[in-house]
């Protein structure tokens, strides 16, 4: 009966120090809550999620709101700006549009007045040539005229002169024989 | 490794302090508790930038609106420390800091680590060890020298000497003072809210803990801004050149 007795208390010392050898070397699991300090880490736990919940909820539902705001303003400025973008492009394809017309029409108008101005131009040349010549020949012919008056006069003026003294009456009559002579000579 | 401070073993009744379960790599031994921790909140930050970005809408709901809050308030961080020039190559420095030392500390505050046991040591969050925090600071040593050397080249040495060569020394000085601050800084505050939590909780395991736990909550969330700010104005200082001090505690 006491060999059993010391048998079975010498079984159990031996599982106690093997199970302290297990808890001394190893992994395993605390299962004494109170030393682990679980209870109080959980109300810790359930008074940080209690508070930081609501308060961190808060603070990233206004920065949501905020970033959806900041988004849907800058959507709304880039589609301002694009609006703005086209309306100025259009504007600008109109003004090049308008420009090329008005280049057209300047070339055009250019070319008109050129064309004018030369045809013009010649014009003038043809009718100032005309009257030069005109002129010129009036000229001449006044020169001409006068010329001969001139002529005239000064033969006249040295016929008269020279007549007094060249002409006695032998002369006289020689010149009235002579020209009887040629007119009787003619018949 | 740093291990002089956390090396000091002691067991005041059922709490543990400088125990570590140790991982061996290579001719490293590494806390491999806090490793698993860190690849728990590296999980934690990838899985929800991923989930955040994988349908990715024009009007933000849901997670992606959270990550994008997450965001906004990182890169005004950045912004308000290094000015609205050249905070932008720094956002993601600087955001990476602050939400992992923020997701740790809270992941050490809010998770019942404690459910599951290792071999030997604790899951805890990974800023309480200073390997950790030595690690994070060590990289914002860097960070600053980077920001310098790259904005001026050598010239950036020339801020040791500037107003006067007699503060040579306290200038340097201040390279080791920075990181030994900062890890120091993040370190102590978590580890001690740990510390007085499980005290806490070993004397009186229900309620009496939860003004502390709130309390170390709110801490771990301020550590990380401080330790994410500094690390900014640390990176301003060393851009701007000789600047005031940002001291904050």
């Amino acid at each position: 009966m006491e060999i059993f007795m010391r048998l079975a208390t010498g079984a159990s010392l031996l599982a106690m120090e093997a199970a302290e050898e297990a808890e001394a070397g190893g992994f395993g699991i605390n299962t004494n809550l109170l030393e682990a300090n679980v209870i109080n880490l959980l109300i810790v736990i359930g008074l940080l999620v209690y508070f930081g919940r609501s308060f961190l909820g808060k603070t990233l539902s206004t920065r949501r709101t905020n970033v959806e705001t900041a988004i849907r303003e800058s959507e709304e400025r880039k589609k301002k700006a694009a609006a703005a973008l086209a309306e100025q492009q259009q504007k600008l394809a109109q003004a090049q549009e308008e420009a090329a017309k008005i280049r057209a029409s300047a070339t055009e108008a250019a070319n008109a007045a050129r064309a004018e101005i030369l045809a013009k131009a010649e014009q003038d040349m043809i009718r100032m040539r005309e009257t030069a010549s005109q002129e010129l020949n009036s000229e001449q012919e006044r020169v001409i005229n006068e010329l001969r008056q001139r002529v005239v006069a000064l033969a006249l003026q040295k016929v008269e002169a020279e007549l007094p003294t060249r002409l006695n009456d032998e002369s006289q009559r020689n010149l009235v024989n002579r020209s009887i002579a040629m007119i009787g000579g003619a018949q | 490794m740093l291990s002089f401070l956390t090396d000091f073993n002691f067991v005041l009744a059922n709490l543990e302090v400088g125990q570590h379960f140790y991982w061996q790599i290579g001719g490293l031994r590494v806390h491999g508790q806090v490793f698993i921790v860190t690849w728990f909140v590296m999980a934690i930050l990838i899985v929800a930038s991923l989930l955040a970005t994988r349908n990715v809408q024009r009007i933000p709901s849901g997670i992606q609106n959270l990550m994008e809050y997450v965001l906004d308030f990182v890169r005004d961080l950045a912004k308000g420390q290094l000015g609205e020039k050249d905070y932008r190559p720094w956002v993601p420095f600087i955001g990476t800091l602050f939400l992992f030392i923020f997701v740790s500390n809270w992941s050490g505050a809010l998770v019942p680590w404690k459910l599951i046991k290792l071999p030997e040591g604790e899951l805890a969050a990974p800023t309480n060890d200073i390997n950790t925090t030595v690690a994070l600071a060590l990289l914002v040593s860097i960070a600053y020298f980077y920001a310098g050397l790259s904005k001026k080249g050598l010239g950036y040495f020339a801020k040791y000497v500037q107003p006067t060569p007699v503060l040579l020394p306290i200038a340097v000085l201040e390279d080791f003072t920075k990181p030994l601050s900062l890890s120091f800084r993040l370190f102590g505050n978590i580890l001690a809210d740990e510390l007085v939590v499980a005290v806490l909780v070993l004397l009186v395991p229900l309620f009496v803990p939860l003004p502390v736990m709130l309390l170390g909550l709110f801490t771990s969330a301020i550590q990380a801004l401080v330790f994410a700010t500094l690390a900014g104005a640390y990176i301003h200082e060393a851009l701007e050149g000789h600047g005031e001090e940002h001291e904050e505690h």
